[in-house]
């Protein structure tokens, strides 16, 4: 009996488990392979040697990878804590206006089911120098016009703008999953919380986000994920072959490993993208960790 | 003691006033900001090459002073070149690779998903814990480290060839290796499991079979998180950028993600065709945002839940 | 602090459109220094009541005073009041001390003196050496007086208590019950305590009120409404066991039960419900009187006997049920079919007409 359920439960997951062998755990292990070959070329199945780090000390040495991953850094570091902040305040607001709150909320969503893509041509036209709108707007501030994607655009402009898409398209998924975290806490808390004189922002602090701490912990590893993958933000804004106002200007680590997608047919090129994407993964599981244990200590569950 | 509590009711009710226009005043704006990139969009796609270059920009524009000539232009066919015959931008064949696309992935993601969720979520198998365990790590490893290995296999199943590479090969390509979910699996697993044991032994005693089991009670039970995963799977590939790009081997394979970007520019000049950019812009946003607007309450719940639960 | 309610009245509006009067036109006055209980069976609206005093929700209509001063335009957090929820409303990821603090904190009491004032009250409530808990390392009980500390830390001017013992065993109910009305007594602070249980409300206040949907039934010292109620309801809500309610009728100023006289009334004929306490019954040793009955089954409880009657085939028609119960002095010997003969003490005696008014 025993047997004949384990051969049956293997078959249901056969199709999943069959499809994941070949385009999962079997690239997963071949990249930590590929990335040991010196002189690699993957068509014929070929290397000079076996090497272990040779691969990860031209990336490390790499000008254009650190650039990638400051460019990456700089992105997690500031879209995630700034839009986890501005979603939260805007879910507790919008706890406050029940009856309009549907009406805001889907207005909210929209930039999650948008083309990244699509909006990113949106965005780049909207911080046109001459014809977008941002510098118009701005100039009802009395702020001069701002070159920000332009050719020679200054890096704090283009990353701006980037960092302005790229929170953008993050807020909605969040409000969303804030907003429906508030509903789930009981609403005594608020009451008892009102009936012991605590002001707004008292509430916020002190009961709101504790009591929303594990769903603040588990959004904000995961938008720390994404953000590390930046690409599409940028090629929305850039195309993907500048990916920046100036070339590779703000290039990504993800786009780091994408240059070398055409370069199957070359010797060594897909071990160089092998230990590139290896050190991200690394990179994504550090702070990920470090994310939990830290936060474990403030995390009330 | 008591005189903290003497209460000042007027002054209170300036306060909550002036903290209610402030908390409007914020949700406004925000919606505002929200909103201004579509209103951009759909703006600068009706406007004339004139208008559209105008210093400084025009924000508002009577209905009677649209033009459609930019989406008219897309449809355009090209003179010469390597796309003589065909349109400037041809937005109903990527559409249509693109809903292809989508279908087919769905259905495989949603038959992969749907036994293998059973499996976890009902039957007892050795190294069940285990293994669920192990496909929960995968969700952490970035997709980067995949894709280039994933490209020689499909290079070797031959789904990729510059010289002779048919719609078939293509449409595999892009679909196989994106027939699992991890998450949804975990999703969907979650809901099996909510559906009391009893049904279960009940069936068995009748003896129904188990795959009669998934399909006559649990897959009924359990169709809103199925469609909820298919509504979400679906609109996965009007996203999906990198790997068709690097897949297909003609302009006509693509999906519309790729075809947007570095259209519209001309190569020689340099110069861009804002307007036209901002009409495909549009024409690829509006399938996906009338797909949203017409399973909104369901997307809405589907995502919301996927967020908390995880 | 007195609190004077004048009219109130709260209507909710429920999922399918009806009106729920919650709250109906309610006129009270509670005395300053006072513990009151407030009374009803489960949905009568005691929940509602002390959230519309507490500020919490809204009244449709009338008025709430603290003392001179009218409330409804006062927010909650000014009203200087301390509520101890039904289920407690702990903050979860605060410690005892925490909680305990947090109204102190919020009301900008010096640090020093808030210090002071959290660990006098973690005493007083027996808490002292628990202040670094989480609640849910606290029992039902210690989370019920961590709530209470909570509530009194501030020294509100009106302490709100929502069924607080509700989730307790029976030995720490009375207990808390006994350390309430302590805390009570020491502080004098304003008290309306909330609960559905009779014998909790006649114990511990000094007052009682009596609700029914939403409707004030009777105020007055518990004594007082459990000798004189006002109306059936309320004569059947307190007292336990539970008064019997008899079918009867006045006939020539006499009061009859199935033509059996039980006393005499100046009354106009009619007929009548005649509740009698269970200890109203005094046996007729000499079988003189004609109410008489055979006894079904005795229960005998330390000092007290209780004779239980069986009322199935006969033709008396006692309310809601099909028995009554009397309770005699253990110092009778009597067993099951015996027939006993009963006089009824006047003032064990109500008659209420047929609308459950006293007359
Ligand atoms: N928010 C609400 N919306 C609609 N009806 C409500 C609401 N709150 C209470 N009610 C109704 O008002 C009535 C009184 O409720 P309340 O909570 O005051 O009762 P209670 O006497 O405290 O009962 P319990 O002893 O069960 O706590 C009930 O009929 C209840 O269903
Ligand atoms: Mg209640």
């Amino acid at each position: 009996m025993e047997k004949k359920n384990n051969l049956r439960a293997w078959l249901y997951l056969a199709p999943l488990l069959i499809l994941m062998a070949v385009f999962t755990f079997y690239p997963l292990i071949n990249a930590f392979i590929v990335s040991s070959y010196k002189g690699y070329l993957p068509l014929s199945g070929t290397a000079d040697e076996i090497d272990f780090f040779y691969n990860f000390g031209v990336i490390l040495k790499n000008p254009l990878f650190k650039k990638a991953v400051i460019n990456t850094f700089i992105i997690a570091g500031v879209s995630v804590p700034v839009s986890i902040l501005l979603s939260l305040l805007i879910a507790v607001s919008l706890k406050s206006i029940p009856k309009l709150k549907g009406f805001f909320q889907t207005i909210y969503f929209l930039p999650y089911v948008t083309n990244t893509i699509a909006i990113g041509m949106a965005f780049a036209f909207m911080f046109h120098e001459d014809y977008g709108v941002i510098n118009l707007i701005l100039g009802w501030f009395g702020i001069s016009p701002v070159n920000w994607l332009g050719g020679t655009a200054s890096y704090a402009a283009q990353m701006i703008a980037l960092l302005i898409l790229t929170i953008w398209n993050g807020l909605a998924f969040k409000i969303l999953v804030f907003t429906s975290g508030l509903e789930n806490i009981d609403k005594q808390y608020y009451d008892a919380a009102k009936i012991d004189s605590a002001s707004k922002w008292t509430v916020f602090k002190r009961i709101t986000v504790p009591l929303l701490s594990p769903l603040i912990l588990y959004i904000s590893i995961t938008s720390v994920i994404g953000a590390l993958k930046a690409y599409n933000s940028v090629v929305g804004l850039f195309g993907d072959v500048k990916l920046g106002a100036q070339n590779n200007s703000m290039i990504t680590i993800v786009a780091f490993v994408y240059q070398y997608k055409d370069g199957y047919t070359d010797k060594g090129y897909i071990s160089y993208a092998a230990a590139a994407s290896i050190i991200l993964f690394f990179i994504t599981a550090v702070i990920s960790i470090l994310q939990t244990v830290v936060s474990k200590k403030r995390v009330h569950y | 003691m008591a005189d903290i509590y003497v209460s000042n009711v007027k002054a209170y009710k300036a306060k909550k006033i002036a903290s209610n226009v402030l908390l409007y005043a914020f949700l406004v704006i925000v919606a505002l900001t929200i909103l201004l990139p579509f209103y951009w969009m759909i703006l600068s796609s009706l406007k004339s090459t004139v208008q559209i270059e105008q210093v400084p920009p025009i924000l508002l524009m009577a209905p009677s002073d649209w033009k459609i000539t930019n989406y008219t232009d897309l449809f355009v066919l090209v003179q010469s070149g390597q796309r003589a015959g065909e349109p400037l931008f041809p937005f109903f064949t990527y559409m249509k690779n693109t809903v292809v696309v989508s279908i087919i992935t769905t259905i495989g993601t949603t038959i992969t998903t749907v036994l293998a969720a059973f499996a976890f979520a009902r039957l007892n198998f050795k190294g069940r814990d285990i293994l669920f365990a192990i496909l929960l790590g995968t969700m952490m490893v970035p997709g980067e480290i995949f894709i280039l290995t994933n490209f020689v296999t499909v290079y070797r199943l031959g789904w990729y060839s510059i010289s002779n590479q048919t719609y078939l090969d293509v449409l595999l390509a892009m679909t196989i290796p994106f027939m699992t979910s991890v998450f949804y699996i975990f999703y969907l697993r979650q809901t099996f499991k909510q559906i009391p044991n009893e049904l279960y032994y009940a069936a068995k005693v009748d003896g129904t079979t188990d795959f009669k089991y998934l399909l006559k009670v649990m897959i009924p039970i359990a169709l809103p998180t199925i469609i909820t995963i298919i509504i979400l799977n679906s609109m996965g590939a009007w996203s999906a950028y990198i790997w068709p790009a690097l897949i297909s081997c003609k302009d006509e394979y693509r999906l519309v993600s790729n075809g947007l970007r570095g259209a519209f520019t001309d190569t020689s000049t340099g110069r861009t065709d804002y307007g036209q950019q901002m009409a495909a812009s549009v024409l690829v946003t509006l399938p996906l945002l009338i797909l949203f607007f017409a399973f909104r309450k369901q997307i809405m719940r589907g995502v919301s839940r996927s967020g908390i639960k995880g | 602090m007195e609190i004077k309610m004048a009219n109130l009245t709260k209507i909710f509006i429920s999922k399918d459109k009806k009106e729920v009067h919650a709250v109906d036109h309610v006129d009270l006055v509670i005395p300053s220094g006072k513990l009151i209980g407030l009374l009803g069976p489960s949905g009568c609206g005691k929940s509602t009541t002390l959230y519309l005093i507490a500020g919490l929700l809204r009244q449709t209509e009338g008025e709430i005073y603290f003392g001179e001063e009218e409330m409804s335009e006062t927010p909650p957090e000014k009203r200087g009041i301390g509520l101890v929820f039904q289920n407690y409303a702990l903050y979860p990821h605060m410690t005892v001390r925490e909680n305990i603090l947090f109204p102190l904190e919020n009301l900008k009491v010096e640090k020093e003196e808030a210090k002071k004032r959290t660990f006098e009250m973690a005493k007083l409530v027996g808490l002292e050496e628990m202040l670094d808990r989480k609640p849910k390392e606290l029992s039902g009980g210690q989370q019920q007086r961590v709530a209470i500390a909570r509530a009194l830390v501030k020294t509100p001017r009106v302490l709100l208590l929502d069924e607080p013992l509700s989730n307790l065993d029976a030995r720490l109910r009375l207990q808390t019950r006994e350390e309430i009305k302590r805390i009570q007594r020491e502080t004098k602070i304003t008290t309306v305590f909330v609960t559905h249980d009779q014998e909790e409300a006649m114990s511990i206040s000094d007052e009682i009120v009596v609700m029914k949907d939403g409707i004030i039934q009777q105020m007055g010292e518990p004594q007082e409404v459990y000798d004189k109620p006002t109306n059936l309801f309320v004569a059947k809500f307190l007292g336990n066991p539970q008064i019997n309610v008899f079918d009867g009728e006045i006939k020539n100023k006499e009061i009859l039960i199935e033509n059996m006289f039980v006393g005499k009334r100046d009354l106009p004929d009619q007929k009548v419900f005649i509740g009698v306490r269970p200890e109203g019954f005094i046996i007729d040793q000499e079988n003189k009187s004609s109410f008489h009955f055979k006894v079904d089954l005795v229960e005998t409880i330390g000092r007290d006997t209780t004779l239980i009657f069986d009322m199935q085939d006969d033709s008396i028609n006692i309310l809601d049920k099909k028995t009554f119960k009397a309770i005699i002095d253990a110092g009778f010997r009597i067993k099951a079919g015996d027939v006993v003969h009963f006089n009824i003490k006047p003032e064990k005696m109500h008659l209420f007409d047929i609308n459950g008014t006293i007359l």
